[in-house]
């Protein structure tokens, strides 16, 4: 189990963040870049000074702002950082680079070796054993970073955006290949990432972090379906926030007697989740005009003017278009109050659209 | 450029590089085309004409010694930003390398003369700074640690910290870490340092000239002779100082450039 409940000072601003990965959880964090993710990385790594906070692996303190203080320095934590430069020894061969960890004893020797040519050949280096790293491939390159690490038998593995750069298919290969190995051996381990399909592919719990802070944990689909604020929907990819007037009666029973979200609230339209015609069943019907239509991936791209807002979605047709007006249904969106909380939704109220939406539930 | 350019570009850039090369080994063509054979048989014939070159052999290896064991260090914590104000250390280390030779030999009067604190503690176990070996070596030291502290220190700083940051997650304490990633990566870069401290050591002349003018290494066999006997018989000494000093660099040169193939497979 990794627990780290890290606050670390950054010339900009101060990061807190408190995460908890049971062994063989795989947790993403997720976020712009500067958000701070890194710097957690660091923190649990022992890479920088805690300002406050404790990291506790596997019953074992490794920092602790006290008291008693506690700072293990990064040799002895059994922690793995993998960054999105493979970070090989240039002057080591593969076999040099795998091996590199120091092993306990002799025979620890013996076996590191037996294992070596084990994980090279499921890592498919088993070629590749006397090549530099000069020759290697990118994707080679990465997987010998990781074979390294898992060589080392870390308690913990961190991955700092470690695929970036690389072609889709090949992160693709790669997150499945981690995947797969941290199951094998159960340790906890943390992704960073800013782009959100790396987070869900490799992620069974996904964090997301603005400016320091932990703005939402769940699963990868709850965060996007459900967002907690504005500002999460807007990390994970929310293009429109259509204006909605939500009386007492929509909300209120959520919210509870007496604190009804009054005044004027935004849904949430995510690009993905967007059908076109109108479908009053299945969420917010949008009615607007066509401001653009690009092909998007085997789709289109759709822009969508309602007065001061756009949305943007993506469909698998090329929309049909009636006097310049297009209707659109946002499959059940996530609805924001006014101070950008996600505001509970419950069938059968009504919430009354400002323009040229229709309310759907 | 035009398909029909390209080949004549190549021709007149190795033509250019030739050209500089050659003005860069005027000397040695002088020194190569200015000597007959009888000349430097004669001259090496002399009684005791090996001994400056013992001399100056010994002198450079000790030199070589101290720059590895004393000066590595300071190189290292200059790269690595590990001392406070380190554009004043810098500046320190620039500041004696601009210093002419020979001031440097004036100075180091002041520093380890006999009449000096620093002086009086070296007399004080029987040594002196002043006329011999020791002496010869100071001067050397003082004539060469600039160069290899900034050579050394570009070839530490050359190594990527994350590689050293990524060997201690994986289990090295930091002197294993320095071990087996800092030093074999800054050591392509480190040789070359040496070579040039070696060099520089070698054909120390003006400190050397102040304040160990005995015992006699190359350089001042060949100012002594061109004073007594003149450039002819000078010459010789100079050819024997270019032949012994070479091979180091010219080693180091070659393991610099395998080390570099071998990490580029």
């Amino acid at each position: 189990m990794l627990d780290a409940d890290v606050e670390v000072d950054r010339r900009d601003f101060a990061v807190r963040a408190a995460v908890s990965v049971p062994p063989g959880e795989r947790l993403a964090l997720f976020g712009p870049s500067g958000a701070g993710k890194t710097t957690i990385l660091e923190a649990i790594a022992g890479l920088v000074p805690l300002r406050r906070g404790r990291v506790v692996l596997r019953g074992r303190v490794l920092s602790s702002t006290g008291p008693p203080a506690v700072a293990v320095p990064p040799w002895r934590r059994g922690v793995g950082l993998l960054r999105q430069d493979p970070g090989l020894f240039p002057h080591l061969s593969v076999r040099g680079n795998l091996g590199y960890a120091p092993a306990a004893d002799a025979a620890g020797r013996g076996d590191r070796a037996r294992r070596l040519d084990e994980l090279a050949g499921r890592l498919g280096l088993g070629g590749l054993l006397q090549a530099m790293p000069a020759r290697l491939s990118g994707g080679q390159a990465h997987r010998v970073a990781l074979g390294r690490l898992l060589l080392a038998d870390c308690d913990a593995l961190l991955l700092d955006e470690p695929y970036s750069g690389l072609d889709a298919a090949l992160r693709r290969s790669l997150t499945e290949l981690v995947i797969g190995l941290v199951g094998d051996r159960e340790v906890p381990s943390v992704l960073v990432a800013h782009e959100l399909p790396d987070a869900q592919a490799f992620a069974s719990r996904l964090a997301v972090l603005d400016r320091g802070s932990v703005l939402q944990t769940g699963t990868p689909h709850e965060v996007v379906l459900r967002p907690a604020s504005r500002r999460v929907a807007e990390l994970v990819g929310y293009l429109g926030f259509v204006p909605v007037r939500a009386s007492a009666a929509a909300v209120g029973a959520e919210v509870g007697a007496g604190e009804a979200v009054a005044g004027e609230a935004v849904a949430g339209v995510h690009p993905d989740r967007v059908v076109a015609g109108a479908h009053p069943g299945r969420g917010v019907v949008v009615t607007g005009t066509l401001t653009r239509c690009v092909p998007a991936g085997a789709g289109w791209e759709v822009g969508l003017g309602l007065g001061e807002a756009t949305v943007v979605c993506r469909l698998a047709d090329r929309p049909q278009v009636r006097d310049g007006r297009l209707v659109v249904t946002a499959l059940d969106p996530p609805c924001f109050g006014p101070d950008g909380v996600a505001v509970p939704k419950h069938g059968g109220g009504d919430m009354k659209t400002i323009q040229g939406v229709t309310p759907a539930w | 450029m035009p398909r029909l350019l390209r080949p004549a570009s190549a021709v007149a850039s190795v033509a250019g590089a030739a050209v500089i090369w050659i003005a860069l080994l005027g000397p040695v063509i002088a020194l190569l085309t200015h000597m007959s054979g009888r000349a430097i048989v004669s001259a090496l014939e002399a009684p005791g004409a090996f001994g400056p070159l013992l001399v100056s052999v010994e002198a450079g290896g000790v030199t070589l010694a101290v720059l590895m064991l004393i000066c590595t260090p300071l190189a290292w914590m200059l790269a690595r930003g590990r001392l406070p104000f380190p554009r004043i250390w810098e500046a320190g280390v620039i500041a004696s390398m601009l210093l002419p030779p020979l001031v440097i030999g004036l100075l180091l009067v002041f520093l380890v003369g006999p009449y000096t604190w620093v002086g009086s503690v070296i007399g004080d176990l029987h040594l002196s700074a002043t006329n011999t070996f020791l002496a010869l070596v100071i001067a050397e030291v003082y004539e060469s640690a600039p160069y290899y502290v900034l050579g050394a220190q570009a070839a530490f700083a050359s190594v990527d910290p994350r590689l050293e940051q990524q060997a201690g997650l994986l289990g090295d304490r930091p002197r294993r870490v320095f071990r087996r990633v800092t030093l074999p990566l800054a050591a392509p870069g480190l040789a070359m340092s040496l070579a040039v401290g070696w060099a520089r050591a070698m054909g120390a002349f003006g400190a050397v000239l102040i304040i160990a003018y005995h015992p006699y290494g190359i350089p001042m066999q060949i100012y002594t002779t061109l004073q007594e006997t003149g450039l002819a018989s000078a010459l010789p000494f100079a050819l024997v100082l270019l032949v012994v000093a070479l091979p180091l660099p010219l080693a180091a040169y070659v393991w610099s450039a395998r080390a570099g193939r071998r990490r580029r497979g």
